[in-house]
Formats: C-alpha cells, sequence, structure tokens
C-alpha cells in the first residue's frame, strides 16, 4: 500500500467508528472517558482506532490535568478535501460546457423557428 | 443525539474459590491489578486506591495495553459495603456518550455460597444505553476470564 500522507488520511477516514469519533471531536475536545465508556469491551478498539488517527495527523492527543484527551486536526483534511475538489472543478467545468452547448441549441432552435416567416 | 439510559446488565457466574477469595480479589489492589480489566485493558497497581466501607471510594486508572495516550480514571465511592457477601458503588460519569450533565452509575456485587468451595457472583450495573451495556457486559465477562485464572492459581 502506498505510504503518502493522503492514502493514510483517506485510510483512515474509511471506516465508520474513526468518522464517528473525527465527528465527536468536531464539536470539541474530548477525553477518552467521551469517546469509549468506561470498562466496555472496546475500549482497546478505541484506541486502536485513536491511533490510526493521530498517525493520520487528523488528531493529537495531550495531557490537561488528570485528563488526556484528543484534538481535531481539520489541516490534514484539507489536503483530502483539495484532492477532490478537482474532480467537483472536472464537473463544474463540464456543466459549464454544457451550458454552452445548451444556449447554442436553444439559440439555433429559435433562428430556425424565425426562418420560415 | 440521546439514548435511553434504560438498560441495567446482569450477569450470575459461577468462580472455583470460595467467596472469601472472590470478594477479597475485587478489594485488595494488588489482586484488583492482577485482573481487572477485559483483555487487553489492564489497572496499574500504583493507580489502585481502595477503600471499602461504605463511604469509601475505589479509585484506578484504566490503560490500554501498549498505548500510553489511553486512560481512563474511575472514581467510585462505595454505598454498601458487608464483607464477603457484597459490595455497592455509585460512579459518577461526566461527559459519557449522548448524556448531558453528569450520569451515576450504579455496580451491586453479590457474592453468594455455592457449597464445594465455589462461589455464585451476581453483577448488576446500570443505568445504560443498550449497546454500550452490551460493550461493558462483554467487558466483565472478558475480565473474570483473567479473574479465573488468579483464583486457579
Amino acid at each position: 500500500m502506498a505510504d503518502d500522507q493522503l492514502s493514510v488520511i483517506f485510510g483512515a477516514l474509511a471506516d465508520p467508528t474513526r468518522r464517528a469519533i473525527l465527528a465527536r471531536l468536531a464539536d470539541g475536545d474530548a477525553t477518552v472517558t467521551e469517546l469509549a465508556e468506561p470498562f466496555a469491551i472496546t475500549m482497546p478498539a478505541i484506541s486502536r482506532h485513536l491511533k490510526v488517527l493521530e498517525r493520520a495527523g487528523l488528531i493529537s492527543r495531550s495531557r490537561s490535568g488528570q485528563w488526556l484527551s484528543s484534538t481535531l486536526e481539520a489541516a490534514p483534511l484539507k489536503e483530502a478535501t483539495d484532492w477532490m475538489e478537482r474532480y467537483r472543478q472536472f464537473w463544474d467545468a463540464s456543466f459549464d460546457r454544457l451550458d454552452a452547448h445548451l444556449r447554442r441549441v436553444s439559440q439555433q432552435h429559435e433562428s430556425a423557428e424565425r426562418t420560415p416567416q | 443525539m440521546t439514548q435511553e439510559l434504560t438498560h441495567e446488565i446482569f450477569i450470575s457466574r459461577i468462580f472455583e474459590a470460595p467467596r472469601e477469595l472472590v470478594y477479597q480479589a475485587f478489594v485488595d489492589p494488588d489482586q484488583l491489578a492482577q485482573w481487572f480489566g477485559p483483555v487487553g485493558c489492564s489497572v496499574p497497581r500504583d493507580t489502585i486506591d481502595i477503600d471499602a466501607r461504605v463511604g469509601g471510594h475505589q479509585r484506578f486508572v484504566m490503560v490500554v495495553e501498549g498505548d500510553q495516550g489511553f486512560e481512563n480514571p474511575i472514581d467510585a465511592t462505595f454505598t454498601e459495603v458487608v464483607e464477603n457477601e457484597r459490595l455497592v458503588g455509585e460512579m459518577q460519569a461526566v461527559g459519557v456518550p449522548g448524556v448531558e450533565g453528569v450520569l451515576t452509575v450504579t455496580l451491586r456485587l453479590e457474592f453468594h455460597d455455592e457449597g464445594g468451595g465455589k462461589t455464585r457472583l451476581e453483577l448488576r450495573q446500570g443505568p445504560f444505553a443498550r449497546e454500550i451495556g452490551d460493550q461493558t457486559k462483554d467487558g466483565w465477562e472478558s475480565s473474570f476470564t483473567k479473574l479465573d485464572a488468579l483464583l486457579a492459581a
């Protein structure tokens, strides 16, 4: 698998639990207790998900007093949206060409209607 | 997103040891450190502080093995303590997913003599949202496999 940053980011996003964690962190920092119920069997799983997100640079973890909390790091997400943006431009450009085409077609249609007179 | 907190988990389980020993495994910090936490999690001995009296506390930090960035501090207060028979504790949890404000979760442990040197532990804990209750129940079951091993040692 490619090890470039974009692949790591999309890999991190390719999981519903990790996207749910990011959505939660978009509302503000959260501690482990806020992300995983204490004593649930899912604690090791949540830990693994946090590691994947941290490796992708999408979150950072820091200690505030007694609590370790996770913070959303939005900058790498911009790399992902920038990449997808190119495809939006592709569609926008296509739609622009379609607009131009439809304008031409309707003008020809109008002039064709006027011609017989 | 608010979830309905209507679910109480219940576990009834036999341990191959007299109830004095099973009870001690919950209140002796040295023993708790050896079994508490689902497989993959543990409670370091130096984080455990237990005062098994009414009004006393039970504090420890759960960690995930191999992840220094993952800590889950637990702070419970005993509301009923009958040696070798019953332990009831309340835990205040802040920031539980889907819950506004402080949530009080009660854990009730009853130790019954089953004869033949065995103990039946009855555990009740709640309230939980159903899914989280199921995950917590699985957490206890996983943890109890470690307690089996400790009691057999």
